[in-house]
């Protein structure tokens, strides 16, 4: 069994172009995983005997043809499992994908660092470092018990599972994009709240058109705030009700950051993501007795369909415009 | 037409606001053709005395005042608290109201001028309603506001309104005050209501002031603001004045007054905000006019009105008198009065010259008749400049500290006095050291003497204290020091306000040595270890324009390190006074040479940390052993001293000792290879920068091994030249030459000495010098002779009185070093107190047999200790412990266990002996963080051998506290004592080391180079031990850790970069000359551990170092030979070395008023982080902590 883990080269708020590039995958086998925003996971199951090729030439062509029919580059890891796969991926460059045959597992791992495998955040990295447990390989010699002790019962006893080159994951097939985000950079440190605001609007206007575009709605979103030391502020808020209305995003986007209270932050990007992704069809909308919510969407409506017509910019909220 | 008087001006003293110096500003209101100037900074009267001084130079007639924030008379109601930032801090909030005061009727104007400064520095408490003040939380802010936000270190200055009265003040409300801001508003009616109380509480004494900065709107510097005040001062029936509230002197310098509201607001400059009008600067008198007629045409009145405008501001300006001599007292001394010094009935003279009296008989000179007559001369000397209670106030103070059992120390001139050391503030006796009263203080003289008193650093603040308390609060100010910029902090304001990524700031502030701003674009252009940001120069675009016009504006104010101002109890009417950030202590805002300006007296107390470290080793030689050490009784000044010291000294390991541990001091013992006292005296004086300038050294080392022939110019000069061979090295024996030759007497011959220094007057000496040396009767060559000598050496040989004072303590660390090691190294490390990081002092402890013991919550204390290792009776030879040999062993501190609190230590210390991990957690209570690092520097190694299994209970425990289940109470506990093993993996040895790096800053169980040794044996490198035995000529490899980096200025006017490796077998001293430095000065500068290729110097038997010529990163290096083996290391070291293109300076030097040329790079502290901080190895391994 051979999974294979890929990553495209997507030029940034590309996602539209994911489900293209998953169909492609889906011509060399039916499951396939997608992991937005750029990536997928395809089990080879009976590819290799099918095509007779091995899973690194398999690689080989993926690459070619994406490059053939989308222009996009990708890198490729190789492995038994999700796990080692997603691990491979990280020694993999484009042209030159990575396998970790079935009999190395434990080698390969051995001299990887701990945050390098899924699911170890920076929180546990730190922590499983200061007591010396840098790489998986001291990792999987420690005992059990002393890991449950560091990391809680069920992370430790997980982390020692896939320190050992267990890979419980399966390749589940499902849909495209699970979220969306937009950014918006400043040229200097920008402290002017009306600033941060009106960055704000235009990336809530861009993630809604965005989402209508796509048909869906979303459920929850986050805030990036990032500053000149290159650290940054992060706050998620889940929606009322799942939406792709701009000015809802909007709303919620104010309230996050009104939250923050910056004064003296010198505030470099604001960047907002949409999660939590559904088809619009399954969303349900609260009536009001109010028209002008309804109003509103209807003209969004039609803005949108002016926007395709004439250009993303054809048709923007007054405060952008000035 | 008369000139204009700017009645509202700021200088650079308005930190982070005004953005020229007052000097500048004196000298363009001259050339600007006004003949007054006013000096209105905020909330600082510290530029008045330089203002003063330049008015008086300039013939401008000086205007005092400053501008503070008012609160307002009745509180209003607390405004909406702002949410918290969660990141950034809380803007700075200037919202006061800013009011101009102007002193008026002399004395008393300035007196109520320096009782409202104070007031508003120090009555900060009373006033609650002040939003969230500068008290920035996060990122570099924090710390940069500190001069500005030192109001007891909550909030800015405020004056109360309460306090806000004077008898002698002229009020101006400008724009930024209540009504300005009202009437900005479109608000004449709450105008005229907040009129109300300053027209009762000032009456005739108020003005309105109106300035133009042809501004757009309503706000301050509008047109339509002026025209409006104008029109209500007329309403209202009072006065209005022009101003233009300046802030610097020169159009055009509107961009820095934008960089310097950004760094005091700290946000960056906002292109597309409110920038400065460039208006602000010092306007002559034609553009007022031009203004005025602007603003009494807008507010409706006939274009003449002008003059009236223009008329009123000259009359508020000609009542404004304050006369610098008189009435702030320059030229006047003030002590303290003499009943606080023990003269209640008697006079100040006559309790003096019983003291002295005592002080005959008490040492036991009573019967020796020079003696009594230098005595009785000095207290003529004295009784004729009335400084009799001088001497008394610096006896009493020094009678004081020694009563609180601190070490104490006279120092400088002042122990040239017999009257000095029969009060015992001077320790060595003068007469026998052939001291000169007249170089202290004469007839002749008229500045001011000055006492410097040494103490224990560590206890510096206690002696404050009690002199505070001593005299009265009233009486006793500390002396405020300005932080100037410099080229670092200019880059990094300018960076920050210009919105430059923080770690390019950081990059480029940290590759600057520590020039001045206005150097920042000559040293790219000419300093090799610049070249590669020089390249990226363009890149930054008005950053070094702005960097360098930044250049020596005050950014702060700290408390000086050693001055104390002692006076009557008129003070608080001459100096405005503000308490100090930390320990709230009055400081005056003047700084020392004001103070001197000002006639204040002021006595150095200087913490000295090798007298504290002193103090502790001999404090711990008791605690440990019961033996009483006093190094005070040491007999050491007279005849031979002790002879092990002496050979220590000579052996050139004086790491540690006072004053000779400097690498050139090391040398320079070494060739000089002192056997007394007085040669440790002379050894002193010749390293300093005047006397190796002018090559004294040489000279001398040759006489005194008697490989060059002691010349005097005339027998009648062997007297004074025979205890320094022939070579003027003391100030004391020019002043004997004169006085010799001339027969002018020593007062006169020590004010020629001074002469000396300066070119014009030293041509009138000569001639004098010629016609009285012959009329005693001297040829002319001897005549010529001698003044050669006398110009040579005369202005920069050394005061002996200074060396003398030096050398007492150099010889007692030395002594101490000698006979109680282990107590001296404890003392060293509490009290650092040298140049050294103290990893090398702990290297020297390991090199001189001292074991190190590390640091174990349950035998250090807080500050390092002595324990007794291991005790023999020993029968090889007496030995200086007595008849058995115990070895005494230093114990590592708490203290130095990064991030610990001093109430940490203590706890833990006092909670000795712990059974148990569970026991010391419970009873000393350390931190998480504390407790890990101690874990991981081995000091919990007694409850379980392994140190992440320790951290791992730790951590349980401490989750435990906080109730978050875990494993609770059940801590799994094997045989009491012990820790059951949990089976991670424990530190490895490079981990330790580099933990014990991480958190103690030293490396404690072995020296770091011991790690590479393989790795340098495969270069071939030469240990510092081997190369002793190395032939002059002979080219070397040598590694170590970088100690120290110095580029001083030496004599052939080149820049050198001295530095010093340790390779824990000794230390290896290096000199780069200048053709090597565009190879070396990056690296060298940039680099923790040095691979240096050079050649071997030999001077003498101890004088050894090595000439770089090539040098690598070493961390580097042994990065390459871990991952690729030799052949990666190959390449790296075959990179073609950059070679000089000739002196980039283009032989611009400096020129010495001594005649010598120094580089003009040279005497900088070079870039780079100083080798003390660094805390990490040369790789952070993955597994170490932090």
């Amino acid at each position: 069994m051979t999974i294979l883990c890929v990553r495209f080269q997507l030029p940034p708020k590309y996602e539209a172009a994911l489900p293209g590039l998953l169909g492609l995958l889906e011509d060399f086998t039916p499951v396939v995983q997608a992991l937005p925003p750029d990536g997928a996971l395809a089990d080879l199951r009976g590819a290799e005997r099918y095509f007779g090729r091995g899973a690194e030439e398999l690689a080989r062509l993926i690459r070619v043809r994406a490059l053939a029919l989308y222009g996009i580059d990708c890198v490729i890891g190789a492995g038994p499992g999700p796990l080692l796969a997603r691990m491979a991926l990280g020694q993999a460059e484009p042209g030159e994908p990575c396998a970790v045959p079935e009999d190395l597992v434990v080698d390969f791992l051995a001299e990887r660092p701990v945050a390098a495998l899924p699911g170890v955040g920076t929180a546990t990295a730190r922590t499983l470092c200061e007591y010396g447990l840098d790489t998986l390989g001291r990792v999987a010699a420690a005992p059990l018990s002393a890991l449950q002790r560091l990391v809680g019962a069920r992370t430790g006893r997980e982390l020692h599972e896939k320190a050992n080159g267990v890979d419980r994951g399966r390749v589940v097939p499902n849909a495209v994009a699970r979220s969306l985000a937009a950014e918006h950079p400043f040229p200097h440190d920008e402290l002017n709240p009306d600033r941060h605001r009106r960055a704000l609007l235009l990336d809530a206007e861009e993630l809604g058109s965005r989402l209508r575009a796509l048909d869906k709605v979303c459920r929850t979103l986050t805030l990036t705030v990032r500053y000149a030391d290159r650290s940054s502020t992060t706050r998620t808020r889940t929606l009322p009700e799942p939406t792709a209305h701009s000015p809802e995003l909007a709303r919620a986007a104010y309230g996050m950051y009104g939250a923050l209270g910056l004064q003296r932050a010198r505030v470099r990007a604001i960047a907002l993501r949409a999660e939590g992704l559904t088809p619009a069809e399954e969303a349900s909308h609260q009536l009001a007795f109010d028209p002008t919510d309804d109003k509103l969407r209807r003209i969004e409506e039609v803005a949108d369909r002016a926007r395709a017509k004439f250009g993303p910019r054809a048709i923007l909220p007054g405060t952008l415009a000035a | 037409m008369p000139g204009f008087t700017h009645l509202h001006t700021a200088s650079g003293f308005s930190l982070r606001y005004g953005a020229s110096h007052p000097e500048r500003l004196a000298e363009r209101a001259a050339e600007r053709g006004m003949d007054a100037l006013a000096l209105t900074d905020r909330d600082t009267l510290a530029g008045a005395v330089r203002f003063a001084k330049a008015c008086a130079a300039e013939g401008v007639r000086p205007l005092f005042g400053a501008e503070l924030a008012v609160g307002a008379p009745e509180p209003s109601a607390r405004q909406a608290r702002r949410r918290a930032p969660v990141r950034g801090g809380a803007f700075v909030d200037e919202s006061t109201p800013r009011v101009t005061f102007l002193a008026r009727e002399g004395a008393k104007g300035w007196a109520e001028l320096c009782r409202i400064v104070s007031a508003a520095h120090g009555g900060s408490d009373e006033d609650g309603g002040r939003g969230t003040g500068g008290g920035a939380a996060g990122g570099r802010g924090a710390t940069g506001v500190r001069g500005a936000a030192a109001g007891r270190g909550e909030g800015p200055p405020l004056l109360p309104w309460t306090e806000c009265v004077g008898d002698g003040l002229t009020v101006l409300l400008g724009p930024a005050s209540d009504v300005g801001r009202a009437l900005a508003a479109g608000r004449p009616d709450r105008a005229a209501k907040l009129l109300g109380p300053w027209r009762e509480r000032f009456g005739d004494a108020l003005r309105l002031e109106t300035m133009w900065h042809g501004r757009q709107g309503t706000g301050p510097g509008s047109l339509r603001l002026a025209a409006r005040t104008v029109g209500f001062a007329a309403e209202q029936r009072i006065r209005p004045v022009l101003s233009n509230a300046v802030r610097y002197a020169d159009p055009g310098m509107g961009p820095v007054a934008d960089v310097l509201d950004a760094a005091r607001r700290l946000v960056p400059v906002d292109p597309r905000g409110e920038l400065d009008s460039g208006e602000a600067w010092l306007k002559d008198a034609g553009a007022m006019l031009a203004a005025a007629e602007r603003i009494v045409e807008a507010a409706g009145y006939r274009r003449d009105t002008a003059y009236r405008l223009l008329e009123q501001t000259r009359a508020t300006a000609a009542e404004c008198l304050v006369d610098p001599e008189d009435d702030l007292g320059l030229g006047t001394v003030h002590f303290p009065e003499p009943h606080l010094v023990g003269a209640g009935r008697r006079t100040a003279q006559r309790v003096l010259a019983s003291r002295a009296a005592a002080g005959m008989l008490r040492l036991g000179y009573d019967t020796r008749r020079d003696y009594w007559e230098r005595v009785h001369q000095e207290l003529d000397v004295i009784a004729h400049h009335g400084f009799a209670s001088y001497f008394l106030t610096v006896a009493q103070v020094v009678d004081d500290v020694r009563r609180m059992g601190i070490r104490v120390a006279a120092r400088g001139s002042g122990a040239g006095s017999l009257v000095n050391h029969l009060l015992g503030i001077a320790h060595a006796d003068p007469v026998e050291h052939g001291l000169l009263m007249e170089r202290f203080l004469s007839k002749r003289r008229v500045v001011l003497p000055d006492i410097d008193i040494d103490v224990e650093s560590a206890r510096r603040l206690e002696v404050y204290r009690a002199i505070i308390g001593r005299f009265g609060a009233e009486r006793v100010a500390t002396v405020a020091m300005p932080e100037t910029y410099r080229v670092r902090h200019a880059v990094r304001d300018v960076g920050a306000a210009l919105s430059m990524d923080p770690a390019d700031i950081d990059r480029i502030a940290k590759s600057f040595p520590h020039i001045r701003a206005r150097d920042a674009r000559a040293a790219l252009e000419e300093l090799p270890e610049l070249r590669e940001l020089a390249g990226e120069k363009e890149k930054y675009g008005r950053l070094w324009e702005l960097v360098e016009s930044l250049d020596a504006l005050p950014r702060g104010v700290a408390m000086h390190p050693c001055g104390v101002l002692l006076s009557d109890s008129s003070l608080l009417a001459r100096t405005p006074v503000m308490p100090t950030s930390g320990e709230g202590f009055p400081m005056s805002q003047f700084d020392k040479d004001d103070v001197e300006d000002l006639g204040l007296l002021k006595l150095d107390v200087l913490g000295v940390r090798m007298q504290s470290a002193m103090a502790h080793a001999v404090a711990e030689v008791e605690r440990a052993t019961g033996e009483r050490v006093d190094l005070d009784a040491l007999d050491f000044e007279r005849g031979e001293g002790d002879p092990a010291t002496y050979r220590l000294i000579r052996s050139t390991e004086t790491l540690g000792c006072f004053q000779i541990e400097s690498p050139g001091q090391r040398d320079l013992v070494g060739r000089l290879q002192p056997s007394t006292f007085h040669d440790l005296v002379v050894d002193i004086s010749l390293f300093r920068p005047g006397p190796v300038a002018a090559d004294m050294v040489r000279p001398f080392i040759a006489a005194r091994h008697g490989r060059a022939p002691v010349r005097y110019p005339h027998p009648d000069l062997e007297a004074p030249l025979r205890e320094t061979y022939g070579v003027v090295v003391f100030h004391e024996q020019v002043i004997d030459i004169v006085h010799l030759m001339t027969g002018c007497g020593r007062d006169e011959a020590d004010r020629v000495r001074r002469g000396l220094s300066d070119p014009e007057s030293q041509g009138r000496i000569r001639v004098w010098f010629a016609q009285h040396a012959a009329a005693k009767g001297y040829d002319a060559e001897t005549i010529a002779r001698t003044w050669e000598i006398v110009e040579a050496f005369g202005s920069y040989g050394f005061c002996k009185a200074h060396a003398v004072a030096f050398a007492v303590p150099t010889y007692q660390s030395a002594w101490l070093k000698t006979h109680h090691p282990a107590a001296f190294y404890a003392g060293l490390l509490t009290h650092d107190p040298g140049m050294y990081p103290k990893r090398l002092l702990l290297a020297d402890a390991r090199r001189r047999g001292v074991p190190i013991l590390p640091v174990d919550v349950n035998r250090s204390a807080a500050a390092h200790r002595i324990e007794l290792v291991s005790e023999s009776r020993g029968s090889e030879g007496p030995s200086p412990e007595g008849p058995s040999t115990k070895i005494w062993g230093l114990r590592l501190a708490l203290s130095d266990v990064h991030g610990i609190s001093e109430a940490e230590a203590a706890r833990i210390a006092d909670g000795q002996p712990y059974a148990s991990l569970l026991d010391f957690w419970e009873r000393a209570r350390p931190s998480r963080p504390l407790a890990q690092r101690l874990a991981q520097v081995g000091a919990l190694d007694a409850f379980g051998a392994n140190r992440r299994d320790l951290q791992l209970h730790l951590t349980e425990l401490h989750r435990g506290a906080r109730g978050m289940g875990g494993g609770g109470g059940q801590l799994p506990l094997s045989g009491g004592r012990g820790t059951a093993p949990a089976g991670l993996p424990d530190l490895s040895s490079a981990e330790r080391l580099s933990a014990e790096l991480g958190v103690l800053s030293m490396d404690v169980s072995r020296n770091l180079m011991d790690d590479h040794r393989v790795f340098l044996d495969e270069l071939g490198v030469v240990s510092a031990r081997r190369l002793r035995e190395a032939r002059h000529g002979e080219t070397v490899l040598v590694a170590g850790a970088k100690a120290a980096t110095q580029t001083p200025p030496i004599r052939s006017g080149k820049r050198v970069v001295f530095t010093t490796l340790d390779d824990g077998t000794g230390l290896v001293d290096l000199a780069f000359f200048d053709d090597s430095h565009e190879a070396c000065a990056h690296t060298v500068f940039h680099s923790w551990l040095l691979l240096v290729r050079g050649v071997v110097q030999r001077r003498g038997p101890r004088s050894l170092s090595v000439v770089g010529s090539a040098a690598w990163n070493l961390a580097e290096l042994v990065e390459l030979r871990r991952e690729g083996g030799l052949d990666a290391v190959a390449p790296r070291l075959a990179e073609p070395v950059p070679t000089s293109g000739g002196d980039p300076t283009h032989g611009r030097r400096i020129q010495l008023p001594t005649g010598y040329e120094m580089h003009p790079w040279a005497d900088l502290r070079p870039a780079g982080e100083e080798p003390s901080k660094v805390r990490k190895l040369w790789h952070q391994s993955p597994g170490s902590a932090g």
